[in-house]
Parts: structure tokens; C-alpha cells; sequence
């Protein structure tokens, strides 16, 4: 898996390229705990971009709501970019699709960041 | 072989024509594996269920839902139920069909309780981050059960092309 790390007007952008399963999911934990850690309180403002992710088991899900639980608790938030197909089917039957915002398009969701301040 | 040729011949499209001869192949056979239990291995189960899947004709989205099941069931086996101990084998059959796959995956731990699972779409269980691999073996598979106290899963998947 290979993540790239951005920062776009206060928003850390991970670009996820691969699949999120067993242990390769480690990868995107240790990224985005060293992200979270990094960030002051209360200001962790974090787009995860999956257009390039091509599956996801529980495992990964579960490194994505632990971000999800983790950046509320600070008071900050975490929005998914280009969930489709089989991850966006994932998210669907494991009832979290009114838990995670979710966008097609990153201008629209670096705006959301801005609009929730 | 005759059923091949009649098939051949039905269908102009040498496209579905060399898939039809390819399920004919492999059908009816047996593939067995044996893992190391450690998930850093889970790719080659992917790997290895993808191209079943692909070669015995099962649509995309039968294909991602039978690919999921089997990386679940993998990980419950090397880490719930061998505990990754190395000196622990985590064995799969995939037993090929014409109209159906069959996985079964086996670890040598000491087993577990289905009931005991808890419901990961109870609303106090939704925010946690693990919980779900039963739940998504279940809901991705036509009939998942489970034999010798839990240690051995056998999940199956129909072709809707088959129905």
C-alpha cells in the first residue's frame, strides 16, 4: 500500500493507493495516528481519499472508525473521498453510512472542512 | 467435453465461448492450501481466490463479495484462532463447482462460540473497530457454518448466473 500525505487549506488529504487488508492495513494506522498526534488538539481536519483503493476487509474499516472515534473525541473530523464499489458496499451493510460524510469531489469536500468551522 | 462443444457452438462470442471451456475445466476439482498462520500471508489468499473466482465465471460483484468472505474468514483463522503462532498451520480446501464454490478454512486453535459473537449492527456496537468478520462471512455468502467447536468454517457461494 502506498499513502501520500497532503495538506490543503488546514486539511490533511491521505491519498490511499491499494488495499486495505490484513496486515497491510498497519500501514494507514501508524500514518494516520502519527497525523492525529502531530495535529493540535481539536484541529485535526483529515480527507481520506480511497479512489485508489481497490478492497478493504473489516480490519481496515475498523483503522478508519478508530480514526473516525479519535478525531471526534479531539474534537476535530474525518471525511472519506471517492468511496465506491465494493468499500462503499462495505460501509453500506455494516450500517455506517450515516456515521462517515463522504464526497466525489475534493474541492467540495475541502469546503465542508471550512463551513464546519 | 460434449457439453463444451455444444456450448461452443450455441454462442458465436469466442469470449464466453473460452470462459465456458474454462469452467468445464474446472470443475469438479479440488484446491488445497496450506498457510503459515500469519497475516502478513492474507495476500496470497487474495490473490489465489480472485483468480478462482474470475476462472469459474462468478460476476464482479459476486466476486468481491466471495473475495471478502475468504479474507475474513483467513484472519479469524491465523489471529483469533491460531493466535499467529508460527508453529500453527491455517489450512484451506476450495472445492470448485460448476454452479457453486465451496471454502472451507480450518486452524488448529481451541475453537469459539458463534452465539457468543456480538452483533456489530447494534447501535452500541457500531463504533467499534472490530467485530464484523462473522457478520461479513455471513452476509457476503449464500451459507457460511461452522464445525468441530468453530475451528473449521465452510462457507458457500452460488453462481446467480446459475440460478
Amino acid at each position: 500500500m502506498n499513502i501520500d500525505i497532503r495538506h490543503r487549506e488546514g486539511v490533511i488529504v491521505l491519498d490511499v493507493d491499494g488495499r486495505i487488508i490484513g496486515s497491510e492495513s498497519l500501514a494507514l494506522k501508524n500514518i494516520i495516528d502519527d497525523e492525529i498526534n502531530n495535529a493540535k488538539a481539536g484541529d485535526v481536519r483529515m480527507l481520506l481519499n480511497m479512489k485508489k483503493v481497490r478492497a478493504m476487509d473489516s480490519a481496515g474499516l475498523g483503522i478508519v472508525i478508530a480514526a473516525y472515534t479519535t478525531i471526534q473525541r479531539r474534537g476535530g473530523r474525518i471525511a472519506l473521498l471517492n468511496v465506491s464499489g465494493s468499500i462503499n458496499n462495505l460501509i453500506v451493510i455494516s450500517k455506517l453510512f450515516t456515521i462517515f460524510d463522504r464526497y466525489d469531489d475534493e474541492d467540495k469536500a475541502i469546503r465542508s472542512f471550512q463551513e464546519a468551522r | 467435453m460434449g457439453d463444451t462443444v455444444s456450448a461452443n457452438r450455441a454462442n458465436p462470442d469466442p469470449g464466453i465461448s473460452a470462459r465456458r471451456n474454462s469452467v468445464t475445466k474446472i470443475a469438479n476439482q479440488v484446491i488445497r492450501l496450506d498457510l503459515p498462520s500469519s497475516t502478513h500471508f492474507v495476500y496470497v489468499i487474495d490473490a489465489i481466490i480472485s483468480e478462482i473466482v474470475s476462472d469459474m465465471g462468478f460476476d464482479k460483484d459476486e466476486s468481491e463479495q466471495i473475495n471478502l468472505a475468504v479474507i475474513e474468514a483467513a484472519v479469524n483463522a491465523i489471529k483469533h484462532g491460531n493466535n499467529e503462532d508460527s508453529s500453527k498451520r491455517t489450512r484451506f480446501e476450495f472445492i470448485l463447482s460448476q454452479d457453486e464454490l465451496t471454502v472451507v478454512v480450518e486452524d488448529q486453535g481451541v475453537g469459539f462460540n458463534r452465539e457468543s459473537v456480538a452483533d456489530p449492527l447494534d447501535p452500541s456496537n457500531l463504533l467499534k473497530s472490530s467485530g464484523r468478520g462473522i457478520f461479513l462471512m455471513e452476509t457476503c455468502m449464500d451459507s457460511v457454518t461452522f464445525e468441530e467447536s468453530g475451528r473449521i468454517v465452510r462457507m458457500v457461494k452460488l453462481k446467480s448466473s446459475a440460478a
